[in-house]
């Protein structure tokens, strides 16, 4: 089945969809300019500004339900944006409506968290505003009628991460570490912003209308559009090979981690490709491409996951290979559609609330992060064990619980395609069953490792009643969207549905092998982590160990490709140039820097020679113009 | 013939460009530029001759004014720095390059 | 022959503006000769806001109530069509947003006459004295800037080139502080412009020679009746073209640009740095394109050389730079370079009016911006006044947060970022030079830019992400004037990048008609 067809609308809930953007950006700008006036109160008009946009998206999905299951596509005009190129609107959905309510969702929750979390930092109003300006920027990118307005949210979000990732930029990993993130999603933009040009001279037009009803024309470079898109994707969404800035971007509060790094703005990428899937499906190659990069990201993910000490990089470890499986439905075509954004939609749920669970273990432990000083909280911290335990079950997939629907439904639609990917899936999961496990057991069962300082306590009200809700939605979340095709059927308006739907066949043989395969370990986790004594300080290990403690070794990858001969060059020019500029300027600029401080010594600063340059300008001109006059 | 003029004119321009390249005194630079606006206020009346119109010949007034607004405001400059400096060597205000 | 003479019309109503503001300066002449010195202040500053806003009123009655004359004014003297109008607006916002950075005291001398370090400027200092010639001067400057890109006979432009620019010279050696800097800046504006005048009156006679006439449509209906070129009208417009470009600081006459830049008073830098531009632009587009326009097969390969030629050098000569104010005086050679650009791309009267409106829009985002980043220059301030050079700038981000945040966006449009203003100038100028065939140009334009982007976004750098000097610059408490142009120029630099549209249509409209010959 296509997509339906896109009305224009005007009026009710959804003609004033735009206030779910404008209230979070008008908070930012309150908290910005405001400046330390709005320091008391200015946690609350963040959480109230989120919970606005929240109540404006629940009322725009109601009256989107209240429309015939072929009018759910609406497009609202608000403005011309550049004369003859780019009329901005909104899109409104079930696709951007499902996001729409993850992100306020699960944003207004972890405003609420953050309260808690952050109530000792100074900073606390800035951080309030950043997260505004992100669920503007998010809401911007899944509402916009076309890329421009998508790309500007995709910008939006991209700063919002960098604010937030160096939030504490007194430490210095902390500056890195944004930084890092800005550099290699820069790699991925430009992937973006070259597909959107290629987009611009086929079809004369961004809006999503015209350009996807039109991708499958037989002139349309798909599979490039397709692969820079995808490229663009990888960058966001920390996919293969754009994949190393997530585990820094750890750095930032843990808010942070769980909202913009988990739940919403890393699985930007999984939006792009199934909102641009009108050009994955013109293009075989390009699919293909996808639904590898899914695979290898999730097994990648996986098994640096079993190897991180620090709670919160095993947390995300876990977060790439999950967006591997979403990815890689996503490539599978309408098939895999509404599983990848169903599991995208739990995965904010679980993932959210394991962050959230780590973050008060750390505000427990003085910011301890290493989990072999952990151990035994589970007696002292009874809710965030309870909710953290929950979203554990949901990840691994524990029958019946979240997961347990969104990734079995995944698995068994990448076997339909291809068993080579379905068996790849299946002992991905099979691996997440171990680390997921092993995080689990080394923070809350076993012996207590704790330092000597250590007094952990349950956190408080605030920040325990949005686990309780998110884990509400860890448990019952996929089962509501899975069970009687529900979540397909309320989707394929807006992305297509396959032929025939897929079955769910709870006793197939992958479906029997994943349980059977996370069973094992989970159990070899218990046996290692759980019952046994876990060293305070990580042995040696095998090489596979290390190889996975490295994360792969993606950044000496990054580094022996990217940056030695990049520095190799800068030598060189230097070496050709060794007059360079103060060793602020390097590379190529070394070159432009030598001539720059050569050439500035025309500049005399005699009156006499400038007027000489000019005469001699004069000359010239005269000179060329009566040659050209008389050619 | 009225070539002559013109030719006078040219030769007159020339010579306020170039004194303006050698000349070292503000004033004396000054009194160069003063030379090449004369130029142009020959090469004009000349002009106005040959297509026997006016129009040159009332352009040539406006220069002369506007010349002399500009003597004003270059005096003044030029005498300031002086005082400042005791020198109106265009080569000496110098501080300002690269 | 007809002896009686006849009154020429003066079309009073759309000559208004520009009669206000002359007017407002004749008057603010006769205030310092009769009003009380501790007066003449209280006079002066209202004054000046009055006349240039009630400029910009006039100007919005003559565009929305009387409508957009379709004849040149005044006998065909001046021009007041849709593009001048729009330049207009432009020059009287920008005059008024740098008059406001002119009325805080501090930047300018108390007794020019006095020699630096004498006595003389003790009891000056001492005393509080003040020049408030100072606002009379930049009114006649602005008279000259609204006239230079109106005017439609040659001789008009030059009355008011020397109109705009003699004020200008003596304001140059106004500053304060390091008034050595600032009086060899005088004096070099001085002489090169004389010189630059020179040239451009000798164009003017030797077209007057071939054409018989310096009014502008006059010249090119005499273009349109003579075969084979004319060595008289070759040099002509190359010297007339040579004044002009010296104006807008084109390569190779832009050697004047960064010292008059560094030494003049900042507020007066701004005021050059925006209006000058603006206007200059205005006269260039109206000579090429209403006078020579006939003639574009043999200047526009000059124009390319040089077009090229300013961007590069504008850029390249950036990079090295260690003072804050001459790495903006680079960058605006380098951004006349881009305009050029726009300059250059002609063709038929839809692609003429395209470029023109994206020049338009250019010049309106880049002035704005430049007045902010020069009134933040000016707060940024150690013991000897301004803090020029950049090392002292490293870290500032860290002691002025909200400054230097303002300061690196105000660099990212420069720069020419997507979502600040400067993207969408740099976008409608560059894209009409694409459609009208100059497609090198437009890639030569582009490297310059990411050129450009570079030293942009090096102080960006030093602002953030360097250690603060140990005894860094203090930042001056803004006085009212100064915060209200950062935050202006700021809100149009935001607005003008997230919503240009309305802009753009304005642009658009005043372009349509083109200019009336």
């Amino acid at each position: 089945m296509e997509p339906a067809e896109i009305f224009p609308h005007s009026g009710g809930v959804i003609g004033v969809s735009w206030l779910m953007i404008a209230l979070p950006l008008l908070g930012a700008a309150i908290l910005l300019l405001g400046g330390r006036r709005t320091d008391r109160w200015g946690h609350f008009l963040g959480v109230a500004m989120s919970l606005a946009s929240f109540v404006v998206g629940v009322l725009t999905f109601v009256e989107l339900l209240g429309l015939g299951e072929e009018q759910r596509r609406r497009v609202v005009e608000l403005f011309e944006f550049i004369p003859g190129m780019v009329n901005m609107g909104l899109l409104v959905d079930p696709l951007s409506i499902s996001f729409v309510l993850l992100i306020t969702g699960v944003g207004s929750l972890i405003h609420i968290y953050s309260i808690g979390y952050m109530s000792h930092d100074p900073g606390r109003r800035r951080f309030f505003a950043y997260l505004n300006l992100f669920v503007a920027a998010m809401l911007l990118l899944v509402l916009a009628d076309n890329y421009v307005g998508m790309f500007i949210g995709w910008e939006g979000v991209g700063l919002a991460s960098y604010l937030l990732i160096g939030f504490w930029q007194h430490k210095p990993s902390a500056a890195t570490a944004a930084q890092k993130a800005f550099i290699v999603n820069r790699v991925g933009d430009f992937g973006l912003l070259v597909a959107m040009f290629l987009i611009w001279t086929t079809f004369g037009s961004f809006a999503y209308g015209p350009v996807l009803g039109a991708a499958g024309d037989a002139n349309v470079p798909a599979t490039a559009i397709g692969l820079l898109l995808l490229l663009g994707a990888c960058g966001k969404s920390a996919q293969l090979p754009l994949q190393s800035w997530l585990l820094d971007a750890m750095e930032g509060p843990t808010p942070v981690s769980a909202l913009i790094h988990a739940a919403t703005m890393v699985t930007a990428g999984v939006y792009l490709i199934v909102r641009s899937g009108a050009f994955f499906q013109a293009a075989p190659t390009a699919q293909l491409v996808v639904t590898i990069v899914g695979v290898a990201t999730l097994l990648a993910g996986a098994i640096i996951g079993t190897a991180k000490d620090d709670i919160k990089k095993a947390l995300a470890g876990s977060t790439m290979s999950q967006i591997g499986y979403m990815v890689l439905a996503a490539g599978l075509g309408p098939i895999g559609y509404a599983f990848a954004i169903a599991h995208l939609i739990t995965h904010g749920f679980f993932k959210a609330s394991m962050f959230l669970g780590a973050g008060s273990v750390m505000h427990a432990m003085n910011d301890e992060v290493d989990m072999r000083k952990y151990g035994g909280l589970a007696s002292v911290m009874k809710v965030t064990w309870a909710t953290f335990g929950l979203g554990y079950l949901a990840i691994i997939g524990f029958p019946l619980l979240s997961g347990y629907w969104t990734k079995d439904g995944i698995i068994e639609a990448a076997m339909e395609h291809s068993p080579i990917l379905g068996w790849l899936a299946v002992i991905g999961a099979g691996l997440t069953g171990f680390y997921m496990s092993r995080v689990f057991f080394m923070t809350f069962h076993g012996k207590r490792r704790w330092a000597e300082d250590a007094h952990p306590h349950e956190s408080p009200a605030v920040m325990t009643w949005p686990l309780i809700l998110l884990s509400i939605g860890s448990v019952f979340g996929g089962a509501f969207l899975i069970v009687g095709n529900r979540f397909m059927t309320f989707l394929s308006p807006a992305v297509g549905a396959p032929e025939e739907p897929l079955g769910f066949h709870p006793f197939s043989v992958p479906g029997i092998t994943t349980l059977v395969l996370v069973a094992i370990g989970a159990g070899y986790a218990w046996t290692k982590y759980g019952r046994s004594e876990v060293p305070a300080v990580a042995p040696r290990g095998s090489f596979l160990t290390t190889f996975a403690r490295r994360d792969l070794y993606g950044d000496a990858l990054n580094e022996s490709l990217f940056m030695r001969p990049g520095q190799w060059l800068t030598r060189l020019a230097v070496f050709f140039d060794n007059r360079g500029v103060d060793g602020l300027v390097n590379g190529l600029a070394a070159g432009i820097g030598g001539s720059s401080g050569r050439l500035r010594r025309i500049q005399t600063g005699f009156a006499r020679s400038y007027a000489l340059s000019m005469l001699f300008g004069a000359a010239v001109v005269a000179g060329a113009l009566l040659l050209v006059g008389n050619l | 013939m009225t070539t002559h003029y013109l030719v006078l004119s040219a030769l007159l321009f020339s010579i306020g460009a170039v004194g303006v390249l050698v000349r070292r005194n503000a004033i004396v630079v000054f009194m160069c530029v003063e030379l090449m606006l004369n130029a142009c206020n020959l090469a004009f009346v000349t002009f106005a001759r040959q297509h026997g119109n006016l129009d040159g010949q009332i352009i040539a007034f406006f220069v002369m004014v506007v010349a002399a607004a500009e003597v004003v405001v270059g005096l003044a400059i030029i005498v300031t720095i002086f005082r400042t400096r005791r020198s109106a060597s265009v080569d000496d205000a110098n501080l300002l390059k690269y | 022959m007809n002896n009686t003479f006849q009154a020429p019309t003066i079309e009073y109503g759309q000559l208004a503006p520009l009669l206000l503001v002359f007017g407002a300066a004749v008057v603010g002449v006769l205030i310092e000769a009769f009003a009380p010195r501790y007066l003449r202040k209280s006079f002066q500053v209202p004054l000046t806001f009055v006349s240039l806003l009630g400029a910009f009123a006039l100007i919005l009655v003559q565009v929305f109530v009387s409508g957009v004359p379709t004849a040149p004014a005044a006998m065909g003297a001046v021009a007041v069509d849709g593009p001048s109008l729009f330049i207009w607006g432009v020059i009287l916002i920008l005059a008024a947003v740098s008059v406001l950075l002119i009325t805080d005291d501090d930047h300018f001398v108390p007794q020019a006459a006095a020699v630096p370090g004498s006595a003389e400027e003790d009891d000056a200092l001492a005393e509080g004295a003040a020049h408030t010639e100072v606002y009379p001067l930049v009114l006649f400057a602005v008279g000259g800037m609204l006239l230079f890109a109106a005017s439609n006979d040659l001789l008009m432009m030059f009355v008011a080139l020397e109109v705009m620019s003699l004020p200008l010279y003596l304001l140059c050696g106004l500053a304060r502080r390091r008034r050595l800097l600032s009086q060899e800046a005088s004096v070099k504006y001085f002489l090169l412009g004389a010189f630059s005048s020179g040239f451009f009156l000798y164009g003017m006679a030797l077209i007057y020679g071939f054409a018989g006439t310096v009014d502008l449509a006059g010249i090119s209906r005499a273009l349109g009746t003579v075969s084979g070129q004319d060595p008289l009208l070759l040099i002509g417009t190359a010297l007339l073209g040579v004044g002009l470009l010296f104006k807008i600081g084109a390569a190779p006459f832009q050697a004047w640009k960064p010292d008059v830049y560094q030494g003049a008073p900042t507020p007066i830098t701004a005021l050059m740095a925006s209006g000058t531009l603006v206007a200059a632009f205005g006269a260039l587009l109206r000579v090429f394109w209403v006078a020579l326009g006939n003639l574009d097969w043999d200047w526009r390969p000059v124009m390319w050389g040089v077009a090229i030629l300013t961007m590069v050098l504008g850029a390249i000569l950036a990079i090295t730079q260690t003072d804050i104010k001459r790495m903006l005086a680079y960058s605006s050679i380098a951004h006349a370079g881009f305009l050029l650009v726009g300059v250059i791309a002609t063709g038929d009267a839809r692609q003429n009016a395209d470029a023109l409106s994206g020049i338009l829009f250019y010049l309106l985002v880049y002035g704005i911006t430049t007045v902010g980043a020069f009134a933040v220059v000016t707060v940024v301030r150690d013991a000897g006044g301004e803090a020029g050079h950049l090392s002292r700038w490293a870290g500032l981000g860290k002691r002025a947060p909200a400054l230097a945040g303002v300061f690196a966006f105000f660099l990212l449009a420069f720069a020419g970022i997507p979502l600040t203003s400067g993207f969408f100038g740099k976008y409608a100028v560059f894209a009409a030079a694409a459609t009208g065939g100059a497609l090198p140009l437009v890639i030569v334009g582009v490297v310059s830019s990411a050129v450009a982007a570079f030293f942009y976004v090096r102080v960006i750098v030093l602002m953030f992400f360097s250690e603060p000097a140990a005894d860094g610059p203090t930042i001056a408490v803004p006085s009212m004037g100064t915060a209200a142009v950062v935050t202006v120029a700021a809100a149009a630099t935001v607005v003008l990048g997230v919503f240009p549209e309305p802009v753009l249509r304005l642009a658009d409209q005043a372009a349509s008609t083109l200019f009336i010959r």
